[in-house]
């Protein structure tokens, strides 16, 4: 280790610092209030500390790759975590159960997640997903006086280390075929096929189950629903974005490494598991009467339509995943934070009927839940909207009309769904109960996303110039 | 500058009225009113100044300004003699429609207001639009608000009329948009300039399948707007389930957009998919002509026969465009205005005797004309106006629109032509019911127009007949533009004929 | 003579797996699972891999297959009150199963596997070098990995009792049974 690396990695080294520092504190005393800011102060400064662009990219030893899609990606999935972060405060205020080492396992999944956007190697690959996974188990099980919260932690704990273990053999796999670990040895080792040996192809697929299953992409999805309902809000956002964003953006930097869309049958499994979850995650979404598992087969059915531009695997599509994320990071944590900020000491506002007359009760939280609605459904003024015609145009430059028109289609079986939330909140509006006093972070952090949200949906430009400075393959 | 000026005003107004409602209902209203009637008269005033160079080979107004390079998006907007009468129209209608909710819409007048001026600045953008992308943009625009106008303060069964307009719409939409991109990539690789400009997609060569395909894309969007029999079921629904200014709006702005998307985009962008569609379009604009007429004649809710009516009489608009000649297309045109007038008109007076009488059954009605003739009065001329009666707006548009249309089909021109007898019935049934016959018991409950309703009604009788009587005012203006689409038709068939005879 | 050591181990884990899954009684379950790790481990030592054959004894077979005994004892888990999954459940496992193993057969049939020189790595002292120069981040990352797992059971294994009951505790009860009306009622 150089002291480049260490520079280079000085935000990863950060957050492990926040998550001891945290875990200190705990020690010394239990104070929420003080706990929260720390967390929040270890994100600020771990953005403070990321790389400038200027010096990208740069190899930490063989396992980190600190490019423009890594540095990209971990402010985005920093800047997540803060905003996840600032709801957390509000929804564990309120509930009274001990705080602090949620903050702990809450840095470290953000620690994990930071590893898996930068590594270049299965072992930084793997290690970053465990430490994410493990993370999340405590987490999701927090709220021990929930009765799901139990059922929603074992189930997450057992089917994330069954598909750890089917990625660990896949790993196994392609290194015995190969000898070679890292994304570059591999890259030389893939382009001298035409058609991949089947030992390769066979781990290659192990690998894809293992990511399908944290994507939730269909068929590794059934966890999904059952989880984002027994977990607390704050941590259902996490999942959604933080933890399906970074195992994308892996993803994507090992297929573009072996140019896995060369081969048939690596395009086929994909085509087949995005149109899955496209289709499956909207039917199942119409029937739904709870929000938390309406947002759960959305974010299903979202990485079916992202999966298009991943397919794509092209400059326009990697571009497309990017703009794709941020867009989605922003309104799932938007449609979190007003699901969040509702939640009942007791309960989360997960039913239908929690929100019915938002808009009259409640106006400025319902717009920005209208707003991330629309986002999701892909209407213009929205963030959402743009990176839905991302997906299409790189769909649509690389051909793949069946995909594309599918992408269409399911995007009209949404709006049913969406609508059907929207509809709900413009009901006329009955006597309610006190709700629990707002916080300012809460709000503070839904004003800004849905600023962000109306803005990269209104003027784009700026945002696709970063990407393409950072991301840009070409 | 100015086109984007318009939207612009009508958006920000949008956002002060909500604001200001807050605090003071009735300024929002004024607010609302205000900033629509500057549009109005601000585009007016365009209108009367340009008037002599109509023929010039520029368009009136332009305005360029990138917006989305990465993709090759600017926010271009023009205004050619066609988008300046619709954005008049559109004007017109929007003042229309915040005088008539003055009484009725007594909650959330604020964000009422809002949702209006948001829909009129969706329309007026779609108008004036010349990139392919802003213009899709523009069409989800003028959804959104919609829907809200529809689900939060229309009728009984609102909620099912609003999700089903919004699903219609946002599908064809969608598949409009799919058409867009495809377009563009097209284009894109075909010249290596990737772009949604409209003229520089206007050159664009694209096969024969490919712009088959396109062209139902486009126009999947644009006969569900229309409508266009079969997919006009979310018409009724819509019209008859939203507040009077959503009807009014729906029938005399939303239907036109889908007709000026076909004449200002499906026929120049693809000529030769147009042209062996033409005989398809023309008989569904025929059947829709009868199938609206026949429906319309069986209602018994007044608005909803309205609703069919506008079915029957965007019918004749189909079928004046796809017959491909310059009578044809000014019969469209004035169409397009002659039918916002009346039904919007319509509309109002179905608004004004609901918020009397709270039906809208025709059954419950009858014998109001002697106890207020004013409003029979004003609805006879409308209702005159719709069956065509010459003389009035209207009689022009249908007129010059069968006179085109025989030229290209006889057999369909005198089917169309049974539409205006069916149109004599339903009409005069309308009259019949509401303002003829027994006396019924509401009729004690009806009073005549206050003078709120005057100042919108007696507006819109003048215009009817003025137009009615110099339609060469609307002609002038959109000759020009009329006489460009159809030379692109034009040539593309002397270049068909001429392949034929080549390569016998 | 390695070979035959290795179809031997080889037939006994594969045995002691099954019989880890078919005995009903769970203790019987937890000895052939012992069993079993004892012979992957041997599998460990016929690859040059002497520390982690070591590690594999004292950790799984140690560590937690006592853990495991004590706990199964003190559960008292002698009658099998597991509920059986129908047929249809049956049958998927069976298919996917069988599936996954025909291709894993497939594919290891074939396989051209790199040669990697087994007498550099496993023993104690090139693991170690590797461990603390090439891997040496990795290595200190999975310190935060142990970090989240203990704090994650340390947080799920504490009592629910335990947890300080709010003042505003009457109001609370009461909301409480308002939500869980709600819940039975979906």
């Amino acid at each position: 280790m150089s002291r480049a690396d260490i520079i280079f990695l000085l935000p990863h080294l950060m957050l492990t610092l926040g998550a001891v520092l945290v875990m200190m504190a705990i020690a010394v005393r239990r104070n929420h209030f003080a706990v929260y800011v720390l967390t929040c102060l270890t994100l600020i400064v771990a953005l403070y500390f990321l790389p400038k662009t200027a010096s990208l990219p740069h190899n930490v030893g063989v396992l980190f790759v600190v490019d423009g899609l890594g540095v990209f990606n971990t402010m985005i999935i920093m800047l997540a975590a803060l905003a996840v972060a600032l709801m957390s405060y509000a929804y564990f205020d309120t509930r009274e159960e001990r705080t602090g080492e949620y903050y702990m396992l809450f840095i470290l999944a953000t620690f994990g997640a930071c590893i898996m956007v930068i590594s270049g190697h299965f072992v930084s690959f793997f290690l970053g997903l465990e430490i994410l996974s493990v993370s999340l188990y405590g987490m999701i099980a927090y709220l021990r006086k929930r009765e799901r919260s139990d059922e929603a932690g074992i189930k997450y704990l057992i089917l994330a280390a069954f598909s750890s273990a089917f990625l660990l053999f896949g790993m196994a796999l392609i290194y015995a075929a190969t000898g070679d670990m890292t994304f570059e040895g591999l890259s030389g080792y893939f382009s001298a096929f035409d058609e991949l040996p089947i030992l390769v192809m066979t781990g290659v697929g192990l690998v894809v189950v293992g990511a399908g299953f944290k994507l939730s992409v269909v068929p590794f999805h059934m966890w999904t629903p059952d989880v984002y309902e027994g977990a607390p809000a704050p941590v259902a956002a996490f999942i959604s974005t933080i933890s399906k964003g970074a195992t994308m953006v892996l993803l994507v930097r090992f297929f573009l490494a072996i140019d896995g869309f060369r081969f048939p049958v690596v395009l086929t499994i994909f085509t087949v598991i995005s149109i899955a979850s496209m289709v499956v995650g909207n039917i199942l979404a119409l029937r739904q009467q709870n929000v938390k598992r309406i947002l759960a087969y959305s974010s299903i059915a979202h990485f079916g339509y992202l999966l298009v531009a991943f397919i794509a695997a092209d400059e326009l599509g990697v571009e497309a995943v990017n703009f794709y994320l941020v867009a989605y990071f922003a309104t799932m944590l938007g449609a979190f934070g007003v699901v969040t900020v509702l939640s009942h000491p007791e309960r989360d506002a997960e039913l239908l009927d929690d929100y019915r007359g938002l808009l009259w009760s409640r106006p400025a939280l319902a717009t920005v839940f209208v707003v991330t609605l629309l986002s999701l459904a892909g209407i213009p003024l929205t963030a959402g909207f743009v990176a839905k015609f991302y997906l299409l145009a790189s769909g649509i430059s690389t051909n793949q009309w069946l995909l594309v028109i599918l992408l269409v289609v399911n995007s009209i079986v949404g709006l049913f769904y969406y609508i059907r939330i929207v509809a709900v909140m413009f009901d006329s509006a009955e006597e309610r109960e006190a709700r629990p006093a707002g916080y300012v972070g809460n709000f503070a952090t839904l004003l800004i996303l849905v600023v962000l949200l109306v803005w990269f949906g209104v003027s784009p430009q700026g945002l696709i110039d970063v990407i393409r400075n950072l991301v840009g393959v070409g | 500058m100015t086109l984007i000026a318009f939207i612009g005003i009508l958006m920000a107004g949008g956002l002060l009225a909500w604001i200001i409602a807050r605090w003071n209902e009735t300024l929002s209203r004024w607010i609302a009113l205000t900033v629509v009637l500057i549009d109005l008269m601000w585009s007016v005033a365009i209108l009367v100044s340009r008037r002599p160079d109509f023929s010039g080979t520029d368009w009136l107004i332009r305005f360029d300004y990138p917006w989305i390079g990465r993709f090759g998006i600017g926010i271009s907007v023009a205004a050619d003699g066609l988008s300046l009468v619709l954005l008049i129209l559109t004007f017109f209608l929007g003042a229309v429609s915040v005088v008539v909710s003055w009484r009725e819409i007594r909650d959330r007048v604020g964000f009422f207001h809002f949702n209006l001026l948001w829909v009129l600045a969706g329309i007026a953008g779609v108008f004036v639009v010349i990139d392919l992308f802003l213009f899709y943009f523009f069409w989800e625009v003028m959804l959104i608000p919609m829907y809200f106008l529809i689900g939060t303060w229309g009728h009984e069964n609102r909620r099912y009329a609003a999700v089903k307009f919004f699903i219609f719409t946002q599908a064809s939409g969608l598949m409009m948009l799919l058409s867009i991109l495809g377009l563009y990539f097209i284009h894109g690789i075909n010249t290596g300039t990737y772009t949604f400009d409209y003229f520089e997609l206007l050159t664009a060569t694209v096969g024969t399948t490919a712009g088959r395909w396109l062209m139902l894309g486009f126009l999947a969007a644009f006969i569900v707007k229309l409508p266009v029999v079969p997919f006009h079921s979310w018409l009724p629904d819509a019209h008859s389930q939203a507040p009077t200014a959503g009807s009014v709006i729906l029938a005399g702005l939303l239907l036109k957009t889908g007709a000026y998307g076909i004449l200002r985009f499906v026929l120049p962008l693809f000529p030769d998919a147009s042209r062996e569609l033409a005989s398809i379009a023309m008989t569904l604009g025929v059947a829709g002509i009868l199938y609206g007429a026949l429906l319309a004649y069986g209602q018994t809710d007044f608005k909803r026969l309205v609703a069919y009516t506008s079915v029957s009489h965007m019918g004749f608009v189909m079928l004046g465009i796809f017959s491909f000649n310059e009578l044809a297309f000014q019969g469209v045109v004035m169409q397009l205005v002659a039918h916002g007038l009346s039904t919007g008109a319509l509309f109002v007076i179905a608004g004004a005797l609901y918020e009397r009488i709270h039906t809208r059954d025709l059954s419950l009605m009858g014998g109001f004309w002697t106890g207020t003739p004013f409003i029979g009065f004003i609805t006879l001329v409308f209702v005159m106006a719709s069956l065509g009666l010459p003389g009035l707006a209207n009689f022009i548009a249908e007129f010059l629109i069968l006179n085109g249309a025989w030229q290209a089909s006889h057999a369909l021109t005198v089917a169309g032509a049974m539409g205006l007898i069916l149109a004599m019935a339903y009409s005069l049934r309308i009259m019949r019911k509401i303002f003829f016959g027994p006396a019924s018991d509401m009729a004690s409950r009806m009073s005549d127009l206050t003078l709120r309703e005057k100042v919108v009604l007696v507006p819109m009788t003048l215009l009817v007949i003025f137009l009615g009587l110099f339609p060469q005012h609307v002609f002038n203006a959109s000759e020009k533009t009329v006489k460009d689409i159809l030379g692109v038709v034009m040539r593309s068939q002397a270049d068909a004929i001429q392949n034929a005879n080549e390569n016998p | 003579m390695t070979l035959y050591a290795f179809y031997f181990l080889s037939f006994l884990a594969v045995m002691g797996a099954l019989m880890v899954v078919f005995s009903r009684n769970p203790v019987t379950s937890v000895i052939f699972l012992v069993m079993t790790f004892f012979t992957i481990a041997c599998h460990y030592m016929l690859l040059n891999a002497q520390f982690l054959a070591a590690v594999h004894v004292i950790v799984y077979a140690g560590a937690i297959m006592v853990l495991f005994l004590y706990v199964i004892m003190l559960l008292n888990l002698n009658e099998a009150v597991e509920k059986q999954k129908t047929l249809l459940l049956k049958v998927a496992a069976i298919v996917t199963g069988g599936l996954f193993m025909i291709v894993l057969s497939a594919a290891l049939r074939t396989a051209e596997t790199s040669y990697i020189d087994t007498s550099v790595v496993g023993s104690a002292r090139n693991l170690g070098k590797v461990l603390l120069n090439e891997y040496l981040l990795p290595f200190e990352a999975v310190s935060l990995l142990l970090l989240a797992a203990m704090t994650g059971a340390i947080m799920l294994a504490r009592s629910r009792k335990r947890i300080k009951p709010a003042p505003n505790v009457v109001g609370m009860t009461h909301e409480r049974e308002q939500t869980k009306t709600v819940v039975h009622e979906q």
